[in-house]
């Protein structure tokens, strides 16, 4: 015999005697036989061998058997997926069994076996059960439908399961109701056309009240969520609506509690702001959140991150209920810490004395997070209530005193923040606050003490001294202390240049030369080039007046909130992040609050648009601080990428004439007189032969990227300027073997400002060997950078693939703005104002064109002849053009006749220009 | 020594004798199985799967095993083969053009280790409709004169319930001698 044999089946162990045992004849034995099985399957072990054996014992009358083989199948169905097929016809004989509770059991069994292949036999039955007499079965039936969704929702759609299951919606049974219910969010969330179908009117949402009041607690659940999903028409059903929930908000389970919740967050922003109802709604929500925190720490926990959310959006509900908020000295940390964040918010100056005596109290607790966050809290106190700062400062400097080392850190940072809001205030106290600054270990709190040093250098006498202490061990600092030290040095040296000179060199030595972190090193650049060019310059931007901080800073962002508000009782209202964020695959269906109530006129309609932005908290725009920041405060601020540097654009101040003319010109004055051809005669020429105002030159499409460093993408654009504005004329070829799609384009800082004026639009997917044109019309105001060459453009291509960065020059010409033509005085007064060490001549060969076409030419790429002249028979062409920055550039074209090169002279005040416009003249001028 | 035991349990004629009934797809099998348990023609849909009944007969009780007859289940009737006393293989006489396939897949059958002592028992099928096959004719198409198992062949129709006494009551007495 060959070693065949030891793949042959064994006749052996635990698995062949139990296949001996299912295969035998008494009825006992068998059931023993598949519980054997099962136990084994819980505990890991692999019994799939036996699955024909096991589908041969689901035929029986006995139930508790069939559960126990349904159990087997709904396990290893996905692994036997062809054996699987025998079971169908024992699922299509169940669901007609006499008995309800076999036919729910055959119906939720099949919805929970994920095999393809057999899904479809399963329609049929499934169709059955949703029509069942029995309400057990509809319910269980209801449920399948989604599931069956998930594993094929082609299939579901097309048999009309959606009808089938939204008729469930009316069924006379609640429990059945709020299944359909269910399985129709679920069902919504995942198919954008089933969706459609599922979508909830006024009369099933009527049903769905009525079934309310009667189903179990999660049926209550379902319901709640779907109505908050749905969006009423109108002020009067939204009203209904709330009238109707209200009741809910008294249930004894906290998820009913809070579902109701989240309907009537949602549907008062319906509701007329000021009416009666509204103010009667407020008043019902509060005793409901109220009651949850007396509930088990846990939902204590689920409720106080949702009372979050809703006294941000409406702090009328909870504003007298702070006491509630109090934190008992039992309170697990997680619930005092968000129970301190929701006594902030609640603060005013009506119960600020009883929060601060809290506040302190909470202070000298023996949990360290949970002092510290009293600390910081009672600073949020000051920065929030006015009339309070005070107090709030003297309690912070009795907790200083109390030299516990991580209370003292604490109430620095947090005092910080109060100069922040109150400059010039409370100096008197820096004192105190510098004789613990030995003690301060923490990086924030010595960033903290080091600025307000810095900021309130010259009433410290001494500040030399406490900044050069900190300086010793400057490499061994953190990032956010050393930036703090050098700007305060900064600002000290500004303040007391005499006896400091020496401390700031070796300050910014320092953090030039010795540091490897960039953003300490430019941070080190800027302030020595500032001090070294224009100390005064440098004095009004380092002690610039910094915006006051809020104390709103900590809210959530509105419409991240409002979008929160439809999520009250879920996870995301926990997290107090979108379920986009942390739900894998769940695709971006936002839910959005209800547009705001507009009853009344018009005019009443505009009122209330404004007044939601007063009673919203503003959330301090991260902008607004940003210059702050970056030259003062570090403390968590956003990072350098995020800001744009004040662009400094190159151009300088349009020249104005108001100069005297002099006539004792250089000759050009005698152009002033007669010879006011020119531009007149040339301008009706371009009338009478119908030429367009700006038909300027396009220069040829040239490639930008191959295709080869596209990755198949291959792009090729030129510039043109046409109706008086600046387009990218770009062409993107598909050398791929795929489609291609999602285009998009940006471009880097450039000396024009050049910036993409709206979206790339191209007609996706772009197919393989296929092209796609486009016009992009840009504008000037991006942000401008000089580059080199002064006309190089860096691009930036996105497609589905990947991302391609691409440089391209712009030709100079498509800059030259339509109103370019100087007045002939102003030219004039100009020419002779600019030093002539400006001008600059280049020689232009080999043109084949008269004085007049040459004029034409220039002129339709806006480059303008001002005057004309002839000189011992040359022609003399003046000329102007105005750059889109707002440069201006003269020149002189002198034409011999029968020489075809001519020369052109250049003036203007910036220079850097002149290249370019050459390089237009050559181009225009050959083309 | 399982020999011996099922000797004992057959004198006192308790044992469940386990036949399959077995065909093409649309031979009739679930119309002759709930012919035989309830005596009654029921409506039928094509069996994916299969269905098991207990059908008593003389002092025998036989275990029926009516298995699907669609070319996507035929594979899986190798699992039911063992300890399987007898096979009703039925055929549809009027299904001229499947006869072949009738025969590879009967052919096949008989070549299963697992059967070699069950008992055979065809049923030329629908014979209740004019112009179906003889007997004799689909005794040939199948090839049965070269059969090494006992068998018989039975002219039924399940609808009018031709055939089906007879052929049960054969059974019935063949399987009670061969213990």
């Amino acid at each position: 015999m060959t070693d065949s044999k030891y793949f042959s089946t064994t006749k052996k162990g635990e698995i062949f005697e139990m296949k001996a045992e299912l295969n035998s004849d008494k009825k006992e034995k068998k059931k023993e036989a598949v519980k054997k099985v099962i136990a084994s399957m819980t505990v890991g072990k692999d019994v799939s061998a036996l699955f024909p054996d096991v589908v041969n014992c689901m035929q029986t009358d006995n139930l508790e058997l069939k559960k126990l083989v349904y159990l087997y199948l709904m396990n290893y169905a996905k692994s036997q997926p062809d054996m699987a097929i025998m079971a169908v016809n024992t699922f299509v004989k169940d669901c007609e069994d006499s008995n309800p509770l076999i036919r729910a059991l055959a119906v939720r069994t099949m919805g929970c076996i994920r095999v393809d292949k057999i899904t479809e036999y399963l329609c049929e039955p499934l169709r059955k059960c949703l029509k069942d007499e029995d309400p057990y079965v509809r319910k269980t039936a209801a449920v399948c439908v989604a599931k069956l969704h998930d594993i094929n929702a082609q299939l579901v759609e097309d048999q009309g399961f959606l009808d089938l299951l939204k008729d469930l919606l009316s069924d006379s049974n609640p429990m059945v109701v709020a299944n359909a219910v269910a399985a129709i969010s679920e069902i919504m969330e995942s198919s954008p056309t089933a969706a459609q179908v599922l979508e909830l009117n006024t009369s099933t949402t009527n049903k769905l009240l009525t079934a309310l009041n009667e189903c179990t607690e999660w049926g209550q659940v379902f319901i709640l969520d779907a109505i908050s999903n749905s969006t009423p028409k109108e002020e009067r059903e939204a009203q209904s609506i709330c009238e109707r929930v209200t009741p809910r908000l008294a249930h004894a389970n906290a998820a009913v509690v809070l579902s109701a919740v989240r309907v009537v967050m949602k549907l008062m922003e319906m509701l007329e702001q000021t009416g009666d109802y509204y103010t009667t709604l407020l008043k019902k929500l509060s005793p409901p959140l109220v009651t949850l925190l007396s509930a088990e720490p846990e939902i204590q926990y689920v409720a106080l991150r949702n009372i979050n959310l809703i006294v941000q959006k409406r702090p009328e509900i909870l504003k007298n209920e702070m006491k509630v908020f109090f934190v008992k000295y039992n309170d697990p940390i997680y619930v005092k810490l968000e129970k301190l964040d929701i006594m902030i918010r609640l603060t005013n100056p009506g119960n600020i004395a009883q929060v601060l005596a809290e506040l302190k109290e909470y202070a000298t607790e023996v949990d360290v997070d949970f002092v510290r966050k009293s600390v910081r809290a009672i600073g949020r106190c000051a920065i929030k209530v006015e009339q309070a700062a005070e107090r709030c400062v003297s309690t912070l400097l009795d907790l200083i005193q109390t030299k516990v080392n991580y209370v003292v850190q604490e109430a620095i940072v947090v005092i910080k923040d109060i100069f922040r809001k109150y400059p010039n205030k409370y100096e008197s106290i820096i004192a105190t606050l510098c004789e613990n600054l030995d003690t301060l270990d923490e990086p924030e709190a010595r960033a903290s003490m080091i600025w307000i040093i810095g900021e309130y250098a010259e009433r410290i006498d001494n500040a030399d001294e406490l900044l050069e202490s900190f300086l010793e061990g400057f490499q061994d600092e953190n990032p956010q202390v050393q930036l703090q030290l050098l700007t305060a040095i900064v600002k000290l040296f500004l303040k007391r240049p005499t006896d400091t000179q020496e401390l700031v060199q070796q300050v910014l030595s320092l953090a030039t030369q010795d540091s490897d972190n960039p953003d300490l090193r430019d941070r080190g650049y800027i302030y020595w080039r500032l001090l070294s060019t224009d100390p005064a310059a440098a004095k009004e931007v380092v002690l610039a007046e910094k915006p006051l901080i809020s104390e709103e800073t900590d809210l959530i962002e509105p419409t991240l909130l409002d979008e929160l508000i439809c999520h009250i009782a879920s996870l995301a209202s926990v997290y107090h992040k979108p379920p986009s964020a942390f739900v894998e695959g769940k695709s971006g269906l936002r839910r959005v609050l209800p547009p705001r109530s507009q009853s009344g006129n018009v005019d009443e309609a505009n009122v209330t648009a404004e007044v939601p932005q007063q009673q919203q908290p503003t959330v301090i725009p991260g902008a607004d601080s940003l210059i702050g920041d970056l030259l003062d405060m570090d403390l968590g601020g956003p990072s350098m990428q995020q800001m744009y540097p004040p662009s400094v654009p190159t151009s300088q101040t349009p020249i104005q004439s108001s100069v005297a003319m002099d006539l004792l010109g250089e000759g050009l004055d005698s152009l002033l007189g007669p010879s006011t051809l020119g531009g007149d005669v040339l301008g009706g020429l371009g009338d009478i032969f119908g030429m367009p105002q700006s038909q300027s030159y396009v220069p040829p499409q040239e490639v930008w990227l191959p295709a080869n460093k596209g990755k198949g993408l291959e792009i090729m654009g030129t510039f043109a300027r046409k109706q008086n504005q600046i387009f990218m004329e770009i062409t993107f070829t598909n050398k791929a073997m795929q489609n291609m799609g999602d285009f998009a384009i940006q471009f880097n800082k450039n000396s024009f400002g050049l910036m993409p004026a709206q979206p790339l639009h191209i007609r996706t997917p772009l197919p393989p060997n296929q092209s796609g044109s486009t016009s992009l019309p840009l504008s000037t105001n991006g942000p401008v950078q000089k580059m080199d060459p002064l006309t190089s453009l860096q691009v930036a291509v996105k497609n589905n693939i990947d991302v391609f960065y691409l440089s391209c020059l712009v030709p100079l010409h498509v800059m030259f703005v339509e109103d370019g033509e100087m007045d002939k005085r102003v030219f004039l007064a100009t020419w002779k104002d600019i030093p002539s060490q400006n001008e600059v001549q280049f020689t232009i060969n080999n043109v084949q064109h008269n004085g007049d076409t040459v004029s034409q030419k220039l002129r339709n790429n806006n480059i303008f002849t001002i005057a004309k002249r002839n000189v011992e028979g040359q022609d003399m062409l003046y000329q102007s053009l105005k750059l889109t920055n707002g440069i201006w550039v003269l020149a002189e074209l002198k034409i011999q006749p029968g020489n075809p090169n001519f020369t052109l002279s250049l003036k203007g005040r910036a220079m850097d220009v002149y290249s370019g416009i050459h390089g237009a003249y050559e181009t225009v001028l050959h083309n | 020594m399982g020999g011996i035991l099922s000797y004992f349990s057959g004198l006192f004629g308790s044992k469940e004798r386990r036949i399959l009934i077995l065909g093409l797809d649309g031979a009739g099998k679930t119309t002759i199985l709930y012919k035989l348990q309830v005596g009654e023609v029921v409506t039928t849909i094509p069996t994916i799967g299969f269905n098991v009944e207990t059908v008593p007969c003389k002092n025998l009780k036989f275990q029926v095993w009516d298995l699907g007859g669609q070319t996507s289940i035929r594979p899986y009737w190798r699992c039911y083969y063992s300890n399987t006393d007898a096979i009703i293989y039925v055929v549809d006489s009027m299904d001229r053009d499947r006869i072949g396939i009738a025969k590879q897949e009967f052919v096949s059958l008989l070549e299963e280790e697992e059967l070699k002592k069950a008992v055979i028992v065809v049923f030329a099928n629908k014979q209740d409709i004019e112009g179906a096959m003889t007997v004799s004719e689909v005794a040939n198409s199948l090839g049965l004169a070269g059969v090494k198992h006992k068998y018989q062949i039975f002219k039924t129709s399940a609808i009018k319930g031709w055939g089906l006494d007879e052929a049960m009551e054969w059974l019935g007495n063949t399987l009670t001698q061969q213990k």
